[in-house]
Parts: structure tokens; sequence; C-alpha cells
């Protein structure tokens, strides 16, 4: 193989072995901090740090029966399962026109709302406050979080659902409508199905940053607590191991989530091909 | 683009699915216009009233007046000038830009080779599980990134208690914590599976044999690089940077968590504004960090459309 040919000679050889070394450092960069939060939630010590004076999940149990945190999961998970199905179903419903239609400004379009994305948190956070707070004299709560959350998580679905769609063959919606199937049954038998793979992704992408957003909530959940606000006001205090504790139990959804999300589209997807 | 559809008397030159609407092919009337803008309209609620709405009221109360903790509609640049007259606040915006330069350059300077080795080096069956691996901790808690460097860099963090247990200090040194360099660190932490994915993703494109062409033509490895390697991978060096640098420019959990009196950046400065209800000049603030996005999406908007940085 070509590719192998620079491998041989000495100097590739070198330039191979010190890009790998450079590799490995960057994967303990990027773990080790995750890696060392976690062994500290099970270190017996009470500073959540060095040294490891014995092995305990005390702080687990300290983390399950704290009432705070109880209520911040509560609103968390409520949040979250909101923000998901708004999301979804904006997020879906805009990826129709915004691949198929011909519409003026299209890639003007396609940026403004892919924009949520890239500029800072910051500034969805404290503009939604003035909307909330000086125009429409709304009290800061939960829906309103919900609100600003779905700014910044409906793009990401809007762009998996469009990506699909723009893979996908309208030559089949329209054998369908040949065939005499009206726009709700297009819809329900052949676009939805062939869509689910990118929705269900989306959906789980949409809850997971729900789960972890931190400052477009900070601004706009009021009195009420989500985990990563919690977490935010203990951290002040400095660093315990039942927060710790929390940390990891946080780590461990989203992660669970995102290996859901990168798993189970496909699985689907095989499914539809088979029926 | 969309697939070529089968319709016979569709001119080749079009698309068929955009020149067909589905429903009844050839008419087009003002229910299948409905049908196919329908969609748009939940989307222009939540963007338009939600996101488009509260910047262009940002815009206004950057421009209005404060008198009594009431605003003013009363239009005045004197929030700006009041930004610029106290001169840590304009240290503070040029730290800022100073900060992102720095952790954006570093980003950078640490994602190409490890890109470079994914692209090259590594067979392409592994190539996407590893980047996964990079691009996992994007996916969880913000917050929690940022709280995981407290564990090691904080004066009870690892480090210190290393240094104390081996008897190189005697009491914690807060030097690793509460200043730019931590806040620069942490920065490079969060944002290197941005740089690390864009620039994979043009890397991965790149047809390695121009690169054996050139040596073979006598060019030395760097000169390959420069010459052949760099100008086709551009469109992906300019996205990592505008995704690398636009949201450090908003950063405000950074500075605020490691960061201390000496690493603030201007959006904790726009938080404290917000929180003394000071909202008219921390609209100012908050105008300033988002003109300065603008004026750099602007310059780069053609290399950005050239290059989707999630893979639509």
């Amino acid at each position: 193989m070509a590719r192998d040919l620079d491998i041989v000679s000495r100097r590739g050889r070198l330039t191979r072995g010190a890009l790998s070394v450079w590799a490995v450092l960057v994967y303990v960069f990027l773990f080790a901090p995750i890696v060392l939060l976690v062994v500290f939630s099970f270190n017996a010590n009470r500073y959540g740090t060095f040294p490891i004076t014995g092995w305990t999940t005390k702080w687990y149990g300290q983390v399950f029966h704290d009432y705070q945190i109880r209520d911040a999961l509560t609103t968390t998970i409520r949040i979250a399962l909101e923000v998901t199905a708004v999301s979804t179903i904006v997020g879906t419903a805009a990826a129709f026109p915004l691949v198929r239609s011909r519409l003026p400004f299209r890639s003007g379009i396609r940026i403004a709302m892919v924009l949520p994305i890239m500029i800072p948190g910051l500034l969805i956070g404290v503009s939604l406050l003035v909307l909330f707070t000086s125009v429409f004299h709304q009290t800061l709560s939960p829906t309103t979080a919900v609100i600003g959350q779905s700014v910044y998580t409906t793009p990401f679905v809007l762009l998996l659902v469009a990506a699909r769609l723009q893979g996908f063959d309208a030559s089949l919606e329209r054998a369908a409508s040949d065939l005499g199937a009206n726009t709700f049954n297009r819809l329900r038998y052949v676009v939805l199905p062939l869509l689910a793979p990118a929705i269900l992704a989306g959906a789980l992408f949409a809850f997971t940053l729900s789960l972890d957003e931190f400052i477009i909530t900070l601004f706009l959940i009021g009195s009420h607590n989500t985990l990563p606000i919690y977490i935010y006001t203990q951290v002040k205090f400095g660093i315990t191991p039942e927060v710790n504790a929390l940390a990891s139990l946080l780590l461990a959804a989203s992660v669970t989530l995102i290996a859901a999300a990168f798993v189970l589209p496909p699985a689907i997807d095989h499914q539809v091909g088979e029926s | 683009m969309a697939l070529p559809g089968s319709s016979p008397g569709v001119p080749a030159t079009q698309p068929a699915d955009v020149a067909l609407p589905l429903g009844r092919p050839g008419r087009r009337t003002w229910s299948s216009w409905l049908g196919e803008y329908a969609g748009f309209a939940p989307a222009l609620v939540l963007f338009g009233v939600f996101f488009l709405v509260p910047l262009g009221l940002i815009v206004c109360y950057s421009f209005w007046q404060t008198v009594d903790y009431n605003v003013v509609h009363h239009w005045t640049v004197d929030n700006y000038r009041y930004f610029f007259s106290v001169p840590t606040y304009v240290s503070t915006f040029w730290a800022t830009v100073w900060v992102s330069f720095a952790a954006t350059a570093l980003t950078l300077v640490i994602a190409f080779p490890f890109a470079y080795w994914l692209a090259r080096y590594v067979p392409k069956q592994y190539q996407k599980v590893l980047l996964v691996l990079v691009i996992l901790p994007f996916w969880t808690s913000y917050l929690l990134r940022v709280y995981s460097w407290l564990t090691i860099l904080g004066p009870e963090g690892a480090i210190n208690r290393f240094l104390h247990w081996s008897g190189a200090t005697s009491k914690p040194v807060s030097f690793f914590l509460y200043d730019r360099p931590a806040v620069i660190l942490v920065l490079v932490y969060l944002y290197f599976p941005f740089a690390a994915l864009t620039l994979y993703a043009s890397l991965e494109r790149f047809d390695w044999n121009q690169f054996r062409a050139a040596m073979d033509l006598g060019a030395t490895p760097g000169t390959a690089m420069w010459r052949i390697l760099l100008p086709q991978i551009r469109p992906g060096i300019t996205t990592a940077v505008i995704f690398v640098f636009i949201p450090i420019l908003g950063e405000y959990l950074t500075p605020q968590l490691v960061g201390g009196a000496k690493g603030v950046m201007i959006g904790n400065l726009i938080v404290n504004f917000f929180q003394g209800a000071q909202y008219t000049r921390g609209a100012a603030a908050a105008l300033l960090i988002a003109g300065l996005i603008v004026v750099l999406l602007a310059v780069f908007r053609r290399s950005l459309e050239v290059e989707d940085p999630y893979g639509t």
C-alpha cells in the first residue's frame, strides 16, 4: 500500500512515533481531569482531592438523600423533557422548508438558524433576561429557562434532520403520492420512518444539552435550581466529595445518553431497511 | 444536493424535486405554497421572538439610559462612553481579546499534529472511534469540565497535594489558579474538540499522494506541507479558528471559576452589570462582544459556507 511507503523511511518512522506520543498526551489531557473527578468521588477523604485515604461510596449515599439535589434533579429532568419536545418538533418542522423549498436567502436563513450555537450563550441568556423581565414582565421560572435552552438546542436537531433530509430520495415520496397517499399518509408512512433515526439522535442530543446547560439557565431559571446551577452554587464554597459524586453521576448520564445517540439511530435505520 | 429524480419532462438542469412540488405535479397553488413553508412557522416564532428580537432589544438598550434604575428611551452613546472611560473595563476588553487569541492559537497548535496523526497514520477503521473519544468530553457538562480542573489546580487540588506530599512545598501554591494562564489552559481544554474535529474533517479529505508527489519532485516535508497541504486545508483552519475564538470571547464561567480577580474577562463584566441592574451599561458591553463576532463572521463568511463543521 502506498500509505505505508513513507513509514518505511527512518524519518517517516520518527515523525510517526513523535506524533503518536503527542496523540497519547492529548488523550491524557482530555481525560485526566474527568477520571480524577470520578476517582475523588470514591475517595474517603473529606476534602474531595488527594491523598486517597480509602474507598467509599458514602458520598453517593449522601447525594441520594439530599432533598436539595432531589429538587434540582426533578426540575432538571422536567426542563430537559420540555426542551426536547420543543426543539424536536420545531427543528424537524423547519428542516423541510430549509432543505426543500425555493427559499429566498436560503444560506442567510441557514446561518441565522445556526447562529444560536455559535454565539456565546451568555448573550442569549442576557438578552432573554431583558426580554422576559423588562418587556413581557414575566417572573423567571423553569418555563423561561425552557425557552432559552430551546433557542440553543433546536439548531442541533435542525442540522441533523436537515442532513438526513438532504440525502433522502424524494422520488419515494412521489411514488407514494402516485399510489394515492395523501400528505398525512406520506408523512406517516414514508417520510417520518425514514427520518426517524435523525429525529431520535436530535432528541437525545437536545436532552443531553439541556441536562448540562449552564449559562442560559443561570440567567433565566429564577429562584429554582437545576443540577448544574446547584453544583455551581456549591463549588463557590470549594470542592466537596458530595459534589464530586453528583458530578460523576451527571457525567455518567451524559455519556450514556450520547452513546445512545450514536448507537440507537443506526440500529433503527437497520430495522427500517429490513421491513 | 438533491438526488436526481426520475420525472420525465423536467429539464435536466433543474433538480427534479424542486421543480416538481409534491402533491399535484405542475400546479402551484397557495395551499402548496403553505405546505412548503408552514414548517417554518414554529421556528420563526422561536428564533424570531426569542432570539432575534432580544438581540435587537440589547442593541436598543445599549443606546438608552438608566435613570434611577429605570430604563429611559432616550438615545445616547453614554453607555459606550462610560465603558471606555473606565480603564479597568478597557483593559479587560483587550485582555479578553488577547486571551481568546492566545487560547485559540494554542488550541490549534495542539490540535493540528493530533488531527494530522489521526488522518494520516491511523488505519481508517479506528479513526472514527478515536475521533468520537475526542468529541465525547464536548458532550458532557461544560460546567463539570471546568470544575474538574479545580480538583487539579486548586489550593487543595491534585498538583498542590502532590507537591506537598513529595516535600517540594510546605504550603499550597496558588500559582496554578486564579490567573490568566489557568484560564487559557482550561479554555484550550474546553475547545480542543471543536478544533480537532474541524481540522480532522479537512485533513481526512486530503489526498496524501499529492504530498508524496511533491516530495518526489524534491520538496522537503516542510515545503510540501506549506505549499501543498496548508492551502488545501485552509478553509478547515479558518472554521476551527472561528469556532474556537467566538465562543471564548463570551466566556463567563471559566474566568469565574479558575481566573479569580486577575483572570477577569468581559463576560464577567457583563454579568456584573446585569446582576447590578445596570441593564443599559451591560447591554453596551455585550454589544461590543456581539459586534466583534458579527465582524468576524462577515469577514470569514465565505470559508464558513464552504465548510460545515457539523457535517451536514
